[in-house]
């Protein structure tokens, strides 16, 4: 390994660091500030050296490990997320009763884990990146543990979790017990009359799928989606449903686009299915929630199912579709958790989740409301958000690649989803009932955190922003380019 | 093919631990009394739930031996393949000892090695 090596390396050291700063920094004093202020600091560090990489891509740095632009793409994607994230939390955690310190090093173990899963070609990397990634997330949605939903949901996660890792396992096992291979490359070459046909190497395959289905939350793999979603802190769930699927998904973008999907008959099926089962279930449940987290955790797993229908179009205009929705639901996601998170201000034990908390939220908080209203609207897909444009590339993917009863699927229950947005709109639209006193926060005194209500106020305008001016990061999206050509 | 003994294997071993539970049913003689359905027949009637707060402090000592436990384990391949491996094994072994030794400083600063 050379130096240049390193250097290609360097996001990836300096996250894998970065904790291990922090762990120090807290053995010498525990202070909040200090904790964060490094946590941001390397954020930002590793972040200014994934955009001075992109001259350099592309890279591959032992069999493990492929520094190309497409994963420099997700890692900064991931790395910004984890700053908002770490920003979110630092309001939230002020406010509660918990030693805060140590959930900025949980968060980034699992930012570099999931930084080391988009640069995967390996088997190895891919596990070692995601079970950095879980194991942290174990932790961070239990990190509560004085409130019983957190630690609920945190044991929910490990037990389920735990359970998928070992049907990869397993899968990667027979795939390699039948092959010989570990390399995502080396699986490709491997020819078709060899391995479609081998009903072991497929089993393997699909063994795979479910723990990859379980990480994306899709049917029929999502029934810890609500329980885990309402019992994390906000600002985790957003970190839940962000950055642990879309490192999910740079790696099934990259894995199966190395083999011809089409080639696995079954496989390919069976991922089809999985889309359009989770489109109907995610959009149909969460009509009838009436917690505003469950109501996100079912919309985000209708909305993976709208990224398979991406991603199952195949070649360059799924990564493209792909990526442009995952951009958009990270952005949408992200503030739609930080709204959740910034009202939470009172209570051990319970959160701003109840839809009736949210009721006449226009009048006593109206930046918060609109910026939700932003979110909501860009999740249903309305034009002049990014949601919009995302659902549109998605769509003409789809077209593209000839997956008709797909895209049907796709836009009739998109139409289901407007019913549940708009209806939370509505909700904060009504006049505060006068006689009860709203439930949560809303005492004047208690204004959200500075530093939360920036990074929403710049979440909202980055998503109008990529809504009305989609073209520079299309741009930037038809540069990614998969592998070490 | 090879599977076959596989699965034969796997059948056979369900039908004896089936074989012998339901033999077992089948034979036994079947008399509960009063004291034979105590709780443990030959010890000392229970006092109170089971449900109480104990203190399991030991437990951080099981996970520190477990991280060095770990430690030890990946440092004998590495020093019998020393030779052939060169500075950079050197190198990194010296990080990863690092990272474990600043652990311990953590958990030793955050009062894990008291026992309260």
């Amino acid at each position: 390994m050379s130096s240049f090596d390193l250097y290609t390396l360097s996001p990836l050291i300096v996250l894998c660091s970065a904790p291990v700063l922090v762990m120090l920094a807290i053995a010498v004093r525990r202070s909040h500030e200090t904790s964060v202020a490094i946590t941001l600091a390397s954020l930002g560090l590793a972040f200014v050296l994934v955009r001075q990489l992109g001259a350099e891509a592309p890279r591959q740095i032992t069999p493990l490990i492929v520094i190309d632009r497409f994963a420099l793409f997700y890692m900064a994607l991931i790395i910004a997320a984890a700053f908002v994230v770490a920003v979110q939390g630092y309001g939230y955690l002020k406010r509660r009763h918990v030693q805060p310190d140590e959930f900025y090093i949980l968060l980034l173990i699992a930012t570099a884990g999931a930084a080391a899963m988009a640069a995967s070609t390996h088997f190895a990397s891919f596990y070692l990146g995601l079970e950095c990634l879980s194991v942290s997330l174990y932790v961070m949605i239990g990190y509560l543990r004085e409130s019983p939903r957190s630690a609920e949901a945190g044991l929910k996660y490990l037990i389920l979790a735990a359970a998928s890792a070992a049907f990869l396992l397993f899968g990667m096992a027979l795939v390699y017990a039948q092959l010989g291979i570990l390399d995502f490359a080396g699986l490709a070459h491997a020819k078709a009359t060899q391995t479609g046909s081998d009903m072991i190497v497929v089993l393997g395959f699909v063994m795979m799928l479910v723990a990859v289905g379980f990480k994306l939350s899709v049917v029929p793999f999502h029934m810890w989606t609500p329980d885990v979603y309402e019992g994390a802190p906000a600002p985790v769930t957003g970190f839940v449903a962000t950055v642990s699927k879309a490192s999910v998904f740079a790696l099934l973008l990259r894995y199966f686009s190395a083999m011809d999907p089409h080639l696995y008959r079954p496989v390919y099926v069976a991922v089809a299915l999985t889309a359009v089962l989770s489109m109907l279930a995610g959009n149909l449940l969460a009509l009838r929630q009436d917690n505003v987290k469950r109501i996100l955790a079912y919309s985000s797993i209708a909305h993976l199912g709208y990224v398979l229908v991406a991603y199952l179009a195949g070649g360059p205009a799924a990564i493209q579709a792909v990526s442009y929705y995952l951009v958009a639901y990270f952005v949408t996601t992200l503030g739609a958790f930080g709204v959740v998170g910034t009202l939470s201000t009172r209570g051990e034990h319970r959160e701003m989740d109840s839809i009736d908390d949210y009721r006449g939220l226009f009048w006593t908080r109206p930046w918060l409301a609109t910026a939700f209203t932003v979110m909501l609207l860009s999740l249903a897909g309305i034009p002049l958000t990014a949601g919009f444009i995302a659902k549109f590339s998605v769509m003409s993917a789809g077209v593209g690649a000839d997956l008709a009863r797909l895209v049907i699927v796709l836009a009739l229950t998109s139409i289901i989803g407007l019913f549940y947005y708009l209806r939370i709109v509505a909700v904060m639209c009504a006049r505060p009932a006068q006689s009860t006193a709203p439930v949560g926060a809303y005492v004047p005194e208690e204004k959200a955190s500075r530093s939360g209500a920036l990074v929403l106020f710049a979440l909202t305008v980055t998503l109008v922003w990529i809504g009305v001016f989609p073209a520079p990061l299309i741009g930037i999206l038809k540069t990614l380019t998969l592998g070490a050509h | 093919m090879d599977y076959f003994f596989v699965l034969m294997l796997a059948g056979m071993s369900a039908a004896m631990v089936a074989g012998g539970l339901a033999f077992s049913f089948l034979i036994a003689p079947h008399r509960p009394g009063a004291i034979k359905n105590s709780p443990y027949e030959c010890g000392e009637p229970p006092i109170g739930q089971a449900w109480v707060q104990f203190n399991v402090g030991y437990y951080l000592f099981g996970l520190l031996f477990l991280v060095f436990d770990v430690e030890a384990a990946f440092l004998y391949p590495w020093a019998v393949a020393f030779h052939g491996l060169g500075f950079m094994a050197f190198l990194e072994m010296g990080i990863f000892l690092l990272v474990l030794i600043l652990g311990l400083a953590y958990a030793w600063k955050k009062g894990a090695l008291e026992w309260v």
